[in-house]
C-alpha cells in the first residue's frame, strides 16, 4: 500500500551543479502542491527580500499524494512557487498552475517535487529519469536547446531522452528490471521570452499546459534553465485502492454521459468538452479533445490536423480578438496565433490586457513611427495575423516597443508617464500587483479582494462559473433558473464548512462590505490555499457546487475532495481540517509577503475600479453581472453591473477583514499570537527579527 | 516430465540444475536463460499430427483511437486493480501520445489483441504465458511461473509491445481481461467488466465478443463515435477521424446562414 506520497522532493543547486533530497514526510503537515512548495521555499530560500531574478530565489515544481493517482480534476496537477518578476510594484512571492501528464511521471520517477536554486554559468536543462538526475548542457555545445521555442524544446527532448525512438517501450536504466515506458517524457519549458527575462513569460508543458501568470518563465531564464524533463517508470502506492476505484465510479456517475448527453448549465462549461483551437469542421480539419492525466472534464485543449496551439483552451486564444480586424479572423488564424503565444511562451492574460491599452495610445498620437513611444510595428493592423507575430516576437526578444512591454504592462505604464492615468481611466485595466483583470472586483468582490490581499490575479473560479457566468448566462438565453436566489445561496451556502452560512453569498451593495462577506473570503483563501492548491484539485473541477447531472442539480462539495484525498492518503482528513490547513498556508504566504514589504496599503487595487463604472477595456468576454443579492429581507439575482467600489468602505473592510484573521490592523501582518496557534512560530522568529511585528 | 504437469515456484525446471523458478530469474547458479524447457501450452485441444489448436478468447479490447482524449484513466486503472499501486509501466494498455504530432497521429491505443493464435503464449517456456480456459481463454501470465525470459515481450507483434515486462514486480504480464484484478470490487474477465473501460468517460473502449478483423488495425480501432455524442461536441464522426461530407456541408450552411443574419441585421440596423 502507500499514501499518495512518493517520499522525496528533489533539490536542485544550479550553482553548484549539485543534487539533494529532501523527505516529503517532513513536510507533509502542508498537504502537498503549494503549500508544500511554499514551506520548502521558507526553509530553502534565506533571504525572502532577494529579486526574481537573484540566483537565491528558489523556484519550486510541486504535486501532491493525489497526482498520478486518477483522482478526477487532481491527477494531472503540478504546481510552480516561488518570486515571480511579474508583481508590480514589487514581485510577489507567487505561484501558477498547470495540467497534463508531468505530474504522473514526477511521481512515477519517485519524487513529489522539485526546488530549483543557485544560476547555472551557462545554458542548462535539468534532465531526471527515476532517480537519475543529470543537469546537461542546453547550449550549442550540448544539446543545442536554448533559443528553441517551447514546442521545439519539448519534441527535441522526448528525442533525446528516448535515444530517437518514440514509438518502442523505451528502457530506463542498464538492467531488465530498471525500469522502461511507451510515454514521452513529462516536460516543463521557457520559450524565448523567458530566456530574455520577460516578466510575463509562461512555463509551457505540452503545447499549451501553461503555468501562465507571475513570470516563472523568466525564472528558468534568470537561471539559464531552459527545461525539466521527467520521466518515471516506478509505481506510487495508494491507502485503499478499491475505496479509490469506487470513490472514481461515483464522482463520473455524477458527470456527463457521452452517449446520453444532456444540456449543461449556460455559462458553467458542464456540458461538453472544450474543444481544440482551430478545430474547423469547414474545412475539414479533423480533431480530438485532450484531458489532463486522469481527468474525465476534458477541457485542457485538443489536437488538430493542423498541429496548432495543441492543449491549449479559454484565454489562450483571446488576445487575438482584441484588435479592430480580429473578427475578420477565421478559426485558422485563431490557432496560428494562439500557437505563436504558446511557443514564444508568453502569458496571454498580459497579451489580452495589453493590446486594447496601446490602441489607445496608438489613437492618441503617443505611440507609433517616431512618436513619443517609438514603435515601427504596424499599429493601424493591428489583429491581423501579421501584426500580431511581430508583436508578439518584438515582447520576447526585447526589440522594438518590446524592450519595455517585456517588463510587463505595469512597469511600462510607468517608465511612459501613463501609470496613474491610464491605470485610472481602466485603458490599462491591471486589477491589482500589476495583473490583469480577469472577472470584476467592484461586482464579483471575492475575485477582487482576494487578488489585493494574494500577490497574483487568483484565478478562482468557484463564484465566477456558478454565481456569475451561470446567474447572468441564463436571462440571457432565456433560461428559467433552476432555483430561486434564496434557495441556491442556502445550497451553496451549506457547503460553507464550518460557517454554512449563506450570507456570505451575498453580493449586494451593502452585502460586499459586511462581515459575512469577511467569512466568505476567509473561508475562500483557506479552500483554495488547501484543497485547490495543495491537495491539488484544479480549479476547472471543484468547487462543484452546481452539477447538472445531479439530483437537485447539489454539487459533490463538499463530499468529493476528502473522499477522494482519503482513499489516496489513507489520512480520515475531514473537509473543515482541509480548510484548517488552507488557513496555516495562508498565513505563511502573508508571511512571505511581510517580508517582502506588504503593508496594508499595498494590499490595494487599481483606481479605475473605484471610480469608473465602464467595462476594463480588455473585456470583449464579459456580460451583465447579476449576482445573488439579499436586500430588504430577501434574496434575489440582481443586475450590480454598473457597481464601484469605495475607498473608504473598502478600507474599513479590510480592517475587519485583518482583525477576524487575527492580523494587525494597522499592517495587515499577522501577529505572534496567531501565527503560534497556526503552528508557525518560527515564521514569527522571522518577521520579528525582520521587524514586521 | 509430462507438458500437462502442474508446476509451481518451488518445481524444479531444470532437469539438470534443479532450480527453482526465483533463482532462475535471479541468476543463482551461473545457469542463463538459454535452457530451452519446451513450450507448453495449457488448455489446447489435441490435434493429429503436431498441431495443438488453442481456443479462442472470449472477449476482445476495441477501442476509437480518434476519440481517445489521452487522459491515461485507463493505464492508471489497469495498474490499480491488477497491482495495487499506479504506474504507467504497469498497465497492460498503453495509450502512447505526441501532443505536437498532427491529430490523428498523435495519439495511439495500444491495446491487447488477444490473438487467435497467441505468440506470447507459444513462445513461453513454462507456460506461464497461457490460454485460461476457466477465465473465457484469455490470454494471460501466470506470475508465478514466469522466469523472466521476455520471450513473450519480443514475440508480440505489435508494436509496443503488449506483453510487457513489470521491472517492478519482476515477472511479465499482459491484458487479461480484468480476469485477475485482487484490489477492485468488480467482477472482471471476458464475462465481466474491465478497468480500461469502466473509467474512460469518452467509452473509447469496448469489450466485444466476435473475434475482430485481424489482418491490419480496422477489427480493433474502430468507429464508436455513432453511437454517442460526438455530433453534438462538433468531434469528426467519420471512420477516418475526419469529418463527415455531410458534416462539412452542414457546417459551411450553418457558416453562410449566420453571415446572412448577420448582414441582414446590418441592413436593418442602417
Amino acid at each position: 500500500m502507500g499514501n499518495g506520497y512518493a517520499g522525496k522532493i528533489l533539490v536542485v543547486d544550479l550553482t553548484k551543479r549539485s543534487t539533494s533530497t529532501l523527505n516529503t514526510s517532513d513536510y507533509a503537515e502542508w498537504g502537498g502542491g503549494h503549500g508544500m512548495g511554499s514551506a520548502v521555499f521558507w526553509d530553502l530560500c534565506k533571504d525572502k527580500t532577494v529579486k526574481a531574478f537573484d540566483p537565491g530565489n528558489v523556484l519550486t515544481v510541486m504535486t501532491g499524494p493525489l497526482q498520478g493517482t486518477l483522482t478526477p480534476f487532481a491527477s494531472g496537477r503540478c504546481e510552480v512557487q516561488g518570486i515571480a518578476p511579474e508583481g508590480f510594484p514589487i514581485e510577489w512571492y507567487s505561484r501558477s498552475g498547470f495540467g497534463g501528464r508531468m505530474a504522473g511521471q514526477l511521481k512515477y520517477a519517485g519524487w513529489d517535487g522539485i526546488a530549483v536554486m543557485g544560476k547555472a554559468d551557462k545554458p542548462v536543462w535539468i534532465d531526471i529519469r527515476n532517480q537519475n538526475v543529470a543537469i546537461r548542457d542546453a547550449g550549442p555545445s550540448g544539446d543545442n536547446l536554448w533559443g528553441l521555442d517551447t514546442a521545439e524544446v519539448e519534441q527535441a527532448i522526448y528525442k533525446l531522452v528516448r535515444n530517437n525512438d518514440t514509438v518502442n517501450w523505451t528502457q530506463y536504466g542498464g538492467s531488465r528490471d530498471s525500469g522502461r515506458s511507451t510515454m514521452n517524457p513529462g516536460v516543463l519549458s521557457c520559450g524565448p521570452a523567458g530566456e530574455n527575462l520577460g516578466r510575463c513569460a509562461s512555463l509551457i508543458h505540452e503545447g499549451g499546459g501553461g503555468a501562465g501568470q507571475g513570470g516563472f518563465g523568466a525564472v528558468f531564464g534568470s537561471k539559464n534553465l531552459k527545461s525539466i524533463s521527467v520521466i518515471g517508470t516506478g509505481a506510487v502506492g495508494v491507502a485503499d485502492p478499491k475505496a479509490l476505484m469506487e470513490a472514481r465510479a461515483w464522482a463520473e456517475s455524477n458527470w456527463w454521459d457521452i452517449d446520453n448527453l444532456k444540456p449543461g448549465l449556460p455559462g458553467m462549461y458542464t456540458s461538453t468538452p472544450s474543444g481544440a483551437i482551430g478545430a474547423d469542421p469547414i474545412n475539414d480539419v479533423g480533431s480530438r479533445d485532450n484531458s489532463c492525466l486522469g481527468c474525465y472534464k476534458s477541457c485542457h485543449g485538443g489536437h488538430t490536423s493542423r498541429g496548432l496551439a495543441p492543449n491549449s483552451s479559454c484565454f489562450d486564444s483571446f488576445y487575438n480578438m482584441m484588435g479592430p480586424f480580429s473578427a475578420d479572423h477565421a478559426s485558422s488564424d485563431n490557432a496560428v496565433t494562439t500557437d505563436r503565444l504558446q511557443r514564444m511562451g508568453i502569458n496571454a492574460w498580459e497579451a489580452v490586457m495589453s493590446i486594447p491599452w496601446l490602441v489607445s495610445l496608438f489613437k492618441l498620437g503617443i505611440l507609433g513611427p517616431g512618436k513619443q513611444i517609438d514603435s515601427k510595428l504596424d499599429w493601424a493592423d493591428v489583429g491581423s495575423e501579421a501584426f500580431n507575430k511581430a508583436w508578439l516576437e518584438a515582447l520576447a526578444y526585447r526589440t522594438d516597443v518590446g524592450a519595455d512591454l517585456a517588463e510587463g504592462c505595469a512597469r511600462a505604464a510607468t517608465k511612459w508617464g501613463r501609470y496613474e492615468e491610464d491605470t485610472t481611466s481602466g485603458t490599462l485595466a491591471i486589477c491589482a500587483h500589476g495583473y490583469a483583470h480577469h472577472y470584476d472586483a467592484r461586482k464579483e468582490v471575492e475575485w477582487g479582494y482576494g487578488t489585493a490581499l494574494d500577490g497574483r490575479d487568483i484565478n478562482e473560479h468557484d463564484i465566477a462559473l456558478t454565481l456569475y457566468w451561470y446567474t447572468s448566462m441564463a436571462p440571457l438565453f432565456g433560461m428559467p433558473y433552476i432555483m430561486p436566489a434564496k434557495d441556491l445561496v442556502e445550497m451553496i451556502g451549506s457547503t460553507l464548512l464550518p460557517y454554512k452560512d449563506p450570507m456570505m453569498l451575498d453580493f449586494s451593495d451593502e452585502g460586499i462590505y459586511s462581515d459575512a462577506m469577511i467569512k466568505f473570503i476567509s473561508w475562500h483563501r483557506a479552500y483554495n490555499r488547501f484543497w485547490k492548491q495543495s491537495a491539488i484539485f484544479c480549479d476547472w473541477g471543484v468547487t462543484d457546487w452546481i452539477n447538472p447531472y445531479t439530483k437537485g442539480y447539489k454539487g459533490l462539495t463538499p463530499e468529493l475532495e476528502p473522499k477522494f484525498f482519503n482513499a489516496v492518503t489513507g489520512k480520515n482528513l475531514t473537509f473543515e481540517e482541509g480548510m484548517k490547513i488552507g488557513t496555516k498556508i495562508w498565513n505563511l504566504d502573508r508571511a512571505i509577503f511581510a517580508l517582502q514589504g506588504r503593508t496594508r496599503d499595498l494590499d490595494a487595487l487599481a483606481e479605475w475600479q473605484f471610480v469608473s463604472s465602464k467595462m476594463a477595456a480588455h473585456s470583449v468576454y464579459e456580460v451583465p453581472y447579476i449576482m445573488p443579492a439579499f436586500e430588504n429581507g430577501q434574496w434575489s439575482y440582481k443586475n450590480v453591473n454598473s457597481r464601484m467600489l469605495d475607498h473608504a468602505k473598502f478600507e474599513d473592510w479590510k480592517t475587519r477583514y485583518y482583525t477576524f484573521e487575527g492580523w494587525d490592523p494597522k499592517t495587515g501582518i499577522a501577529t505572534r499570537e496567531t501565527l503560534e496557534k497556526l503552528g508557525l512560530g518560527k515564521v514569527a522568529d522571522e518577521l520579528a527579527a525582520a521587524k514586521k511585528i | 516430465m509430462s507438458e500437462n504437469e502442474e508446476r509451481n515456484d518451488e518445481t524444479t525446471y531444470s532437469p539438470q540444475s534443479g532450480l527453482s523458478r526465483r533463482q532462475f530469474v535471479t541468476g543463482v547458479g551461473g545457469i542463463g536463460l538459454g535452457v530451452v524447457l519446451g513450450g507448453v501450452i495449457t488448455g489446447g485441444l489435441a490435434q493429429p499430427a503436431s498441431a495443438v489448436a488453442i481456443e479462442g478468447s472470449e472477449g476482445y479490447l476495441v477501442v476509437d483511437g480518434h476519440k481517445c482524449v489521452g487522459c491515461d484513466s485507463c493505464m492508471m486503472a489497469c495498474s490499480l486493480t491488477h497491482h495495487g499501486d499506479l504506474s504507467f509501466s504497469q498497465s497492460r494498455i498503453q495509450i502512447t501520445q505526441n501532443p505536437f504530432a498532427l491529430y490523428p497521429d498523435d495519439l495511439t491505443v495500444a491495446q491487447c489483441r488477444q490473438c487467435p493464435f497467441p505468440a506470447c503464449v507459444e513462445v513461453c517456456p513454462t507456460g506461464a504465458c497461457h490460454v485460461d480456459a476457466a477465465n473465457g481463454n484469455v490470454r494471460t501470465v501466470d506470475a508465478s511461473k514466469c522466469i523472466g525470459c521476455e520471450r513473450c515481450v519480443d514475440a508480440c507483434p505489435f508494436t509496443p509491445s503488449r506483453a510487457i515486462w513489470n521491472g517492478i514486480e519482476k515477472h511479465a504480464e499482459k491484458c487479461d481481461l480484468c480476469a485477475d484484478t485482487p484490489f477492485w470490487n468488480e467482477k472482471g474477465g471476458a464475462g465481466g467488466k474491465q478497468a480500461c473501460i469502466t473509467v474512460c468517460h469518452m467509452k473509447a473502449i469496448t469489450l466485444q465478443k466476435d473475434v475482430p478483423v485481424q489482418s491490419g488495425d480496422v477489427g480493433y480501432n474502430v468507429n464508436l463515435r455513432t453511437k454517442d455524442a460526438s455530433a453534438k461536441l462538433k468531434l469528426p464522426t467519420g471512420d477516418d477521424g475526419f469529418y463527415t461530407p455531410a458534416e462539412v456541408a452542414a457546417a459551411k450552411a450553418a457558416a453562410a446562414a449566420a453571415a446572412a443574419a448577420a448582414a441582414a441585421t446590418v441592413k436593418v440596423g442602417h
